[in-house]
């Protein structure tokens, strides 16, 4: 098995029922990722980023074609898989610490064993001090901190994100991410990491995947060759985002059933992305 | 005049960082209603406004408590009806648990029983009386039947309410760590549950207080309803008045000691840092 066979998703579709018509969120999506690489997934809301997470965490398993984790076929949630949720979606009514222990409530550990876990995990987090806080105690950061050390506390050997930053403020963010890139060099596991901001998408992932909306689409994906830790003001990481832009500029807005008022593009071509002044002059 | 030292009353309430002042101000401003209802009566049967046979003086129903108290009267007819109120509370509130745990996890479960529960709980408690009484007698079945009912429709739309509460986004975090339906249960759904399940104590609390005074009303010969009745038949209506203070009383302080015990059992919701 080689190093790419990691994680193997291949030709998976995804369906949903919206009020009786068929809604195609995934068209035969193909993905293949290595042991140890941070791969982040970005699109416009509505393409399918977050429905190919959970289908690869095994949250979503109602799904036409393959997904295989380490050779073995997806078929529900595992604990060698971690998950950070955008909403850190800790228990308001469990402490920190009794939070992160949760995720080793099956993991078949000695106690003693289980409680250095949480404190090492913690202590990775940086929210050692904090172990006997309540959720409403912390901030937003730290909340989802408390959430990171949830989803690795089981030591996965990949951990997927859902836009984990997504609520988060700037500086915060930043910061944040920084964490993020800190623990993954020294966890050395795989990371997949969804999110709207392609700075976030650019500056975190070895590969930044562009997904198209209606039906989801892998559209590109984009090597980031650059040595870390990253500068985020580099003029290598700059390229890259700009090259990231214009795939996901390019996209094809065509209207959807939703939309009201129809945007005609007679050559036929694709359509560039209509700024509203020009939808207005239609 | 009195407006104004109300208003000063609640001020001090406010905007005091003090919380026992807080507190005390808060309190004086609970007390001032009875303060003010204890003077109306006792001006009233001070001038004579009411035969006396009809709202005695205030001093005489504190002589009669006085009197009840130390005869053991009261103590034994509160105690008679403190331990029905346990009792049927106790088997109420774990049916009404089980039942609105029962239709909180299974649909199938709340199909069959939600319509026949509901209908169930729209005749009063009291309008029970009648047909229970020639199934069951007049004996302890019946007030044990009566006052478990109140605390279980309570207690059974609460904790059905407070599981249907819990998010789907909180089992999701349970599924991705592959809990059992058993963890799922203990670890999210209960514990979710329990601000919701905690109203329903409360409530069924209260039902089944006021149930049982009513059900000793009609059925009884021991237990403050029944003090009611037959200081009524005799006229005395200071022992009427008496009882009715007690289960005011009785009431009121459970209810507080419920609330006390919420704040300590969910101190993850109120605890500021």
């Amino acid at each position: 098995m080689s190093n790419s066979d990691h994680l193997r998703i291949r030709e998976v579709t995804r369906e949903f029922n919206v009020n009786g018509e068929k809604l195609t969120a995934l068209d035969s999506v193909s993905l293949n990722i290595a042991e140890g690489e941070f791969v982040t997934i970005v699109g416009a809301s509505g393409c399918g980023k977050s429905t190919l997470l959970r289908l690869a965490a095994g949250l979503d398993t109602a799904h036409a074609g393959r997904i295989a984790h380490d050779g073995n076929l997806v078929t529900g949630p595992s604990l060698d898989r971690g998950m950070v949720f955008q909403e850190p979606r800790l228990f308001p009514w469990l402490t920190v610490e009794r939070n992160v222990a949760l995720g080793l409530e099956n993991s078949g550990l000695a106690k003693r064993e289980k409680k250095r876990l949480v404190e090492e995990h913690l202590e990775l987090v940086g929210l050692s001090g904090f172990a006997k806080a309540y959720p409403h105690q912390l901030s937003g950061g730290m909340a989802q901190r408390a959430g990171i050390a949830r989803g690795l506390v089981n030591r996965p050997n990949v951990l997927f994100l859902d836009e984990p930053f997504g609520a988060l403020d700037a500086i915060t963010k930043t910061r944040m991410q920084d964490e993020l890139q800190e623990i993954w060099a020294r966890e050395r596991i795989t990371m997949v990491l969804v999110t709207h901001d392609v700075e976030e998408a650019v500056y975190l992932g070895d590969r930044v995947v562009i997904m198209s909306p209606r039906p989801g689409r892998i559209r590109d994906i984009v090597p980031v060759n650059l040595r870390r830790p990253r500068e985020r003001i580099s003029a290598g990481l700059a390229k890259i985002r700009t090259r990231v832009l214009e795939s996901l500029n390019s996209i094809d807005s065509r209207p959807t059933a939703t939309d009201e008022r129809p945007v005609k593009d007679e050559s036929g071509r694709r359509a560039a992305p209509l700024r509203p002044a020009v939808v207005l002059a239609n | 005049m009195v407006t104004a030292f109300f208003e000063t009353v609640i001020r001090a309430g406010e905007g005091t960082p003090s919380p026992w002042r807080k507190a005390l101000a808060l309190g004086v401003a609970g007390a001032i209603f009875p303060a003010v209802l204890l003077l109306l009566w006792w001006v009233a049967s001070d001038r004579g406004w009411l035969a006396e046979q009809i709202l005695p003086s205030p001093v005489y129903v504190y002589e009669t408590a006085r009197d009840m108290i130390t005869s053991g009267e009261l103590p034994y007819h509160a105690g008679v009806s403190l331990r029905r109120v346990v009792t049927g509370f106790a088997f109420g509130a774990v049916a009404g648990l089980g039942l609105g745990v029962a239709m909180g996890l299974s649909r199938r479960v709340e199909e069959y029983v939600k319509p026949l529960f509901l209908a169930f709980a729209q005749i009063p408690t009291l309008g029970w009386i009648p047909l229970l009484m020639l199934l069951v007698g007049i004996d302890e079945a019946l007030k044990i039947i009566i006052i478990a009912k109140g605390a279980l429709v309570p207690m059974a739309v609460n904790t059905h309410a407070g599981i249907r509460g819990v998010s789907p986004k909180y089992i999701e975090v349970g599924r991705a760590l592959k809990f059992s339906d058993w963890q799922t249960l203990r670890f999210i759904v209960l514990p979710g549950a329990i601000p919701s399940i905690f109203t329903g104590i409360r409530y069924g609390l209260t039902h089944s207080w006021t149930s049982l005074v009513g059900v000793e009303l009609l059925a009884s010969s021991e237990g403050l309803g029944y003090l009611l009745v037959w200081g009524r038949q005799m006229f005395w209506l200071d022992t009427v008045i008496v009882a009715m203070i007690v289960i005011g009383l009785v009431g009121f302080v459970m209810d507080k000691g419920l609330d006390r015990s919420e704040i300590l059992i969910q101190r993850w919701k109120r605890e500021e840092i």
